[in-house]
């Protein structure tokens, strides 16, 4: 009964952060400074009367209360709005691209998971950090996911899921050896190796179920770090993805495909971060 | 351990400084302009007019760097500043508010964190005026930082406040009258072990965003030189045949991030 409460509260706290997203992120951009400025204002062969009549049209249609009608509409036809840029229904732009970009998400999520966990098991099983390990991971983190990604593209050696995958691992193995650092230096498990209890038996009996609540938050990080690489990584290896998309809406000024994106960018990330918040409830039950 | 983690640190800010002061003499000196094109000697390699060779426009490359490294740093620290504040702030206000208040302002926070900082520097970047000049762009980019970098932070700071609002001292002190303005003057020196470290977090991760941002070209506007745009030259295949110093800026990026990172590590 009280982890279906607390269970419904933390429902009902993601809804109000996804609307309360899609309410400022409509608001950031409405009142953005060029928000109302468009494109053919600018193109000479338009006469002086045609751009006052752009601009008085942009700012007709530009009022905030209107927006939020337009794109909750959209949202309750379930076809998300209809996209400024190419005039179709947002959600057929956005569901192939969906696929595309939960799979590139998840196998360099799984891979990056994979590398870092052996790296840190490995590496925190000395005394002190080794620049073996350590100096790999700090180079990876100093470089920008587009130049990283753009040096890939140059020297034809990867693609977009290893530049995520290296990213990632580097992030993750940051977080992993130094939890794994202090767990290995639990009073319980010094006793445990002086008895001669095997490592293998030591990392699946204690050391994992002891740092799974951390596992879990480290799996928010992951997905947050990974979404934010998303848009470098598609743009630059040309993905067809969710991160090219917004990219291209950002440029164009496609408010309903942007919104929309942003809104699933929200939505995955409270959900992963409830996941891992409520750890201790979901073993409870 | 501790030892070599303080040294390197101590190092670090010694080479950051030095190349500051390079930047700022290579910058300054006479004649020197990011923006002035050499018509006659676009894609040159190093020569002793150009030292590290100039662009596809003629400009001389060296400056440029120096320029965009400069200017990277100094919007990064400033939008740092900008960010801790904003975030000792709200994390203070909410821990000394009623628990209403409180849970408001970490829901605002909860909202900033549940999107990926790229996508809303994206939406907010791309809203911008198509007329804007450089210097505003650079301005706005920066400013676009520090607004989006403050909930992870205040989130800490508001732990902290809140721990130091149960604190014996301060309930002594909330007894005998101390008001507003007096918690807070003793309240920060307390919040500065969280705020510190948190303005040194934000600087390489304001440098990247900035980098990455004009990469795509969502940046800092020409001629104004940025990592981001500099980044772009990568994508010239023809540029990188005719000469290797088109490297020199991701290069000094990564060493300037590295030595970022050194500086900010946990001693």
């Amino acid at each position: 009964m009280k982890f279906a409460a607390g269970l419904l509260k933390r429902l009902g706290r993601t809804l109000a952060i996804v609307l309360l997203v899609v309410f400022g992120s409509t608001v950031l951009v409405r009142f953005a400074p060029g928000y109302l400025s468009d494109a053919r204002e600018m193109d000479p062969r338009y006469a002086g009367a045609a751009r006052v009549e752009l601009a008085a049209e942009a700012g007709r249609s530009g009022s905030l209360g209107q927006m939020l009608a337009t794109e909750i509409g959209g949202w309750t036809q379930g076809n998300l709005g209809i996209s400024r840029q190419y005039e179709v229904p947002v959600l057929e732009l956005i569901l192939p691209r969906l696929a595309v970009t939960g799979s590139l998400m998840l196998r360099a999520i799984v891979m990056a998971w994979t590398l870092a966990l052996c790296a840190s098991l490995l590496s925190s099983a000395s005394r002190n950090p080794s620049l073996l390990w350590q100096a790999p991971a700090a180079l990876l983190l100093a470089v920008p996911t587009a130049a990283m990604a753009t040096v890939c593209l140059l020297v034809d050696g990867g693609g977009p899921v290893l530049v995520m995958t290296l990213l990632l691992a580097a992030r993750d193995f940051k977080f992993l050896d130094r939890t794994l650092r202090k767990a290995w230096r639990d009073e319980h498990l010094l006793q445990a190796r002086a008895q001669g209890v095997t490592t293998l038996r030591l990392v699946r009996a204690h050391i994992l179920p002891n740092i799974a609540p951390q596992l879990l938050a480290l799996a928010t990080l992951s997905i947050v770090t990974a979404l934010s690489a998303l848009v470098p990584v598609e743009v630059i290896f040309s993905v067809p993805g969710l991160g090219q998309l917004a990219w291209s809406a950002a440029m164009n000024r496609d408010l309903p495909v942007l919104l929309a994106i942003t809104m699933i960018m929200a939505i995955a990330v409270t959900l992963a971060g409830m996941a891992s918040d409520r750890e201790d409830q979901w073993r409870a039950a | 351990m501790r030892f070599r983690a303080a040294r390197s640190k101590v190092v670090a800010s010694w080479l950051l400084a030095g190349l500051v002061l390079i930047a700022i003499a290579i910058v300054e000196a006479p004649s020197s302009s990011y923006s002035h094109q050499d018509r006659d000697l676009p894609l040159a390699g190093a020569s002793r007019l150009h030292p590290a060779g100039t662009d596809a426009l003629g400009r001389d490359r060296m400056v440029r760097v120096s320029a965009a490294f400069l200017l990277s740093l100094g919007g990064a620290i400033v939008a740092s500043a900008l960010t801790t504040a904003a975030a000792a702030a709200v994390g203070t206000l909410a821990a000394f508010s009623p628990a209403g208040v409180a849970g408001l302002a970490m829901l605002v926070c909860d909202v900033f964190l549940a999107l990926p900082w790229l996508f809303l520097l994206m939406m907010v970047r791309s809203a911008l005026p198509l007329t804007t000049s450089p210097a505003h762009s650079a301005e706005v980019t920066f400013l676009v930082l520090a607004a989006l970098g403050w909930p992870a932070c205040a989130r800490a700071v508001y732990r902290g406040a809140q721990g130091l609002r149960g604190s014996e001292w301060m309930l002594q002190a909330r007894a005998e009258g101390l008001r507003g303005r007096q918690i807070v003057r003793h309240l920060l020196p307390n919040l500065m072990p969280l705020l510190a470290p948190q303005f040194l977090v934000c600087i390489p991760a304001f440098v990247i965003a900035e980098a990455n941002l004009g990469a795509l070209g969502l940046g800092i506007g020409e001629p104004l030189p940025s990592w981001g745009g500099m980044l772009l030259e990568l994508d010239n295949s023809a540029m990188l045949m005719r000469t290797a110093w088109v490297y020199l800026p991701i290069g000094l990026l990564v060493l300037i991030l590295l030595l970022l990172e050194a500086i900010a590590v946990e001693v």
